[in-house]
């Protein structure tokens, strides 16, 4: 394995490696944007987690011994937009703290608090304040999906206005106080021709790590490939030519994708991660939750009365690549790297279940690889090194 | 892989059930009979695809007309108690009910013994009656989910019990058969129910099934209607190879029902953790018997090894242990 250390492009950081539990909380289901690709299709204003549930939530993943075999905690609120709830994530926070204090409980000071928030209230006072408050452990991601045209393409307010605007306004207080921070970007269609510029214009933003992800429906077009690929070479040469690959990273390019399966591990980690919403039912992730789905009920695996169906998690638990893919995926040479949602594999099955994956992203996947052979291949050319390297595959949700 | 081997086709919503559901409980003779036409749709079907037929019966005898269809196809016929004495070539399905009435096991000699957990108890004086018959129990249990630690635990002796039973009846070649504790000393594979693989069931409403289980808990549940082409979706998800559970196991006795797998944990190929114990009881008590009948010079079970576990939930193994790329590939159900 050939290891460069001035190339940062494929290195994302992480905390804890991916070893931490991660918990969602879904603190409302309502948000202020309609974004064109957003898989929340139930979103409504009633659905609003009260304190008393959180709490319960709190107390039971503190209560039970079998959540110790991870060493770290992440508290992961979403929405909708989160952020619509930060006097309520303030108060859960803070009780976790004291409660975890309490109990001597090894996610004391193990734990981080995360968003994923569309940016609009970022300045707000309260928001502030807690970021005040628990800067040290706090991760923000605010969702930016571009140049003003590709964000505002997706990311629009109900009445069809573009949201960039107001969010620009937060971004640079953002990464002024979060200068190691990413953001993470959605491709879905009719925005393919927007990627070279906009991971660019996302950079000189200072957001200098970029996540990206194809969607995972049946929405691509014949000819989307060939477009995909011909942005992504193109992004390859501008960044070995300003040589942005020593100062940023973006998950499109990776030295792990392409090759062959060698291991036969599961990319999602749902129900290895839990999601709790406002009625105190416990979901494998907040892709199994009802308004998260377009075709499927709601996969429950138990309440915060109850506690964990232990049966229902089985088959998350037992879940593994071969079990859920086509002979052609399991032969397949550029295999690694080909991502899945189990909750939307869940949802696109022709039956309701997690034992079938989508693949509808299979064409964007080889363009991506294409494209990606040949940004490390020129790259390594340059810096006379071989720069391509195998590993296994694994999901960082 | 393997491929369909019989039909099993419910006369009537009242029919018996043999297995891990409960069918409706009365029905009108009538209204809850299988069409004449569906019926000899089903056997016509049966007949051109070189299919048997289990044929579900309700405590009546079904009419004329009915039966001579049913005489045109290679069959078994599945009957309550009531009809026990009424045909020669029927297995006869009994509850707790029906062998407290007589307190013992009549008008036939292979017969399916259904009981709830609290039953149980009476399960050796069956067993007595039967191997004196020399027949065959097929026990279903109607609770397993209701199997936690103590219920395991209950059974565990029960199965001992019952063991020492069957040695002291066992010959040099033979022993009495009861499904859960000498089925394991015959097999060298899985001998699995198999619903939507070996065997599909047509219900009173004429459409097919995985098995009479689903048709109870809803029509929904329906794989269509008969025809020709019958395509199961997500078809693979019933075969051994895709359950990462199951295909490293070597319960072989086990059912491994998929209706269950489906009613508990959701997925058709993952079993719930009260049916896994529950099995390992069962071989974990086969292979301490096995170990007494060889020294017996016992030679019914030649070549069977059950090597003792340190599990009894393969769950545990396959989730830490992950099955390799290659080992997948070469699988053979
Ligand atoms: S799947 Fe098989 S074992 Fe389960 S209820 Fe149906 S017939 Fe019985
Ligand atoms: S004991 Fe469990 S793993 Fe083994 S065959 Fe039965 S259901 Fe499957």
């Amino acid at each position: 394995m050939s290891q460069n250390t001035t190339v940062k492009i494929d290195r994302p950081g992480s905390w804890e490696d991916g070893r931490a539990k991660n918990v969602t909380f879904v603190v409302t289901e309502d948000c202020q944007l309609a974004c064109r690709y957003c898989y929340l299709v139930g979103k409504n204003k009633s659905g609003r987690m009260n304190f008393e549930t959180a709490k319960k939530a709190v107390d039971y993943l503190l209560r039970e011994e079998k959540f110790l075999a991870e060493k770290s905690v992440v508290l992961d609120f979403i929405g909708g937009e989160p952020l619509l709830e930060i006097e309520l994530i303030d108060k859960i926070c803070d009780y976790f703290k004291l409660k975890s204090y309490e109990l001597n409980h090894p996610w004391f000071d193990s734990y981080r608090i995360s968003f994923s928030t569309n940016g609009l209230m970022y300045s707000d006072k309260r928001v502030q304040e807690f970021i005040r408050k628990n800067k040290t452990h706090l991760s923000i991601q605010i969702t930016i999906d571009g140049t003003k045209v590709k964000h505002d393409t997706q990311r629009v307010y109900p009445d069809g206005r573009g949201s960039y605007d107001n969010v620009l306004k937060n971004i640079r207080l953002w990464t002024s106080q979060f200068p190691e921070t990413s953001t993470k970007v959605t491709i879905s269609g009719d925005d393919i021709p927007y990627i070279k510029e906009s991971v660019l214009h996302i950079w000189s933003l200072g957001i200098k790590e970029v996540n990206i992800n194809a969607v995972f429906e049946d929405a691509w077009k014949p000819g989307d490939d060939e477009l995909f690929e011909e942005q992504l070479t193109e992004l390859a040469d501008e960044i070995i030519e300003k040589k942005l690959y020593k100062e940023y990273t973006c998950s499109f390019f990776s030295r792990t994708i392409g090759h062959p399966y060698e291991q036969n591990v599961n990319w999602c980690g749902a129900g290895k991660m839990l999601a709790f919403d406002f009625k105190g039912d416990i979901y494998p992730c907040i892709r199994f939750i009802e308004f998260s789905l377009q075709n499927r009920k709601g996969i429950i695996v138990g309440n915060l009365d109850k506690g964990i169906d232990e049966n229902r998690l089985r088959p998350f638990l037992t879940l593994d690549m071969v079990s859920q893919s086509p002979d052609e995926c399991i032969n397949c040479d550029v295999a690694s790297g080909c991502a899945w949602c189990q909750g939307a594999n869940y949802d696109f099955a022709e039956t309701g279940t997690i034992f079938r994956r989508a693949t509808y992203i299979c064409k964007m996947h080889k363009a991506r690889v294409r494209a990606n052979n040949y940004f490390w291949n020129k790259l390594g050319r340059r810096l006379k090194t071989d720069l391509r390297e195998t590993n296994p595959d694994t999901c960082q949700c | 892989m393997p491929m369909l081997k019989y039909l099993i086709i419910i006369l009537n919503d009242a029919s018996v059930s043999f297995c891990h559901y409960e069918s409706a409980k009365t029905g009108k003779k009538e209204a809850g009979m299988i069409s004449y036409d569906n019926l000899n749709k089903a056997v016509a079907f049966a007949l051109k695809n070189n299919l048997k037929v289990n044929f579900l019966y309700p405590r009546f005898r079904p009419g004329k007309k009915y039966e001579k269809l049913i005489e045109d196809v290679e069959h078994v016929k599945i009957v309550p108690r009531k009809l026990g004495g009424v045909y020669s070539d029927a297995i006869t399905v009994l509850e707790a009910g029906d062998l407290r009435k007589e307190n013992k096991v009549t008008g036939t000699e292979n017969i399916i013994l259904r009981l709830s957990s609290p039953e149980l108890k009476i399960l050796p004086a069956a067993v007595k009656e039967i191997a004196r018959k020399g027949g065959r129990i097929n026990l279903v249990i109607k609770d397993v989910e209701n199997f936690g630690d103590s219920k395991i635990s209950e059974y565990r002796k029960l199965l001992a019990e019952i063991s020492g039973l069957l040695i002291k009846k066992s010959g040099e070649n033979s022993i009495p058969e009861v499904n859960f504790l000498t089925d394991r000393l015959m097999l060298e594979s899985m001998n699995n129910c198999d619903a939507g693989i070996t065997h599909l069931t047509v219900a009173p409403d004429g459409r097919l099934y995985l098995c009479p289980a689903f048709y109870y808990e809803s029509g929904e549940n329906s794989i269509g209607e008969i025809r020709n082409e019958i395509n199961i979706k997500n078809r693979q998800l019933l075969e051994l190879k895709y359950s990462p559970v199951c295909r490293i196991c070597d319960a072989y006795q086990c059912r491994r029902c998929v209706f269950l797998n489906w009613k508990l944990t959701g997925e058709l190929n993952t079993p719930s953790r009260q049916q896994c114990r529950m099995s390992h009881a069962e071989r974990e008590a086969s292979g301490n018997m096995l170990e007494e009948l060889k020294k017996k010079n016992f030679k019914g079970a030649k070549g069977i090894e059950i090597k003792k576990l340190g599990y009894d939930d393969p769950f545990e193994i396959a989730v830490k242990n992950r099955y390799s790329i290659q080992e997948f590939k070469n699988f053979n159900s």
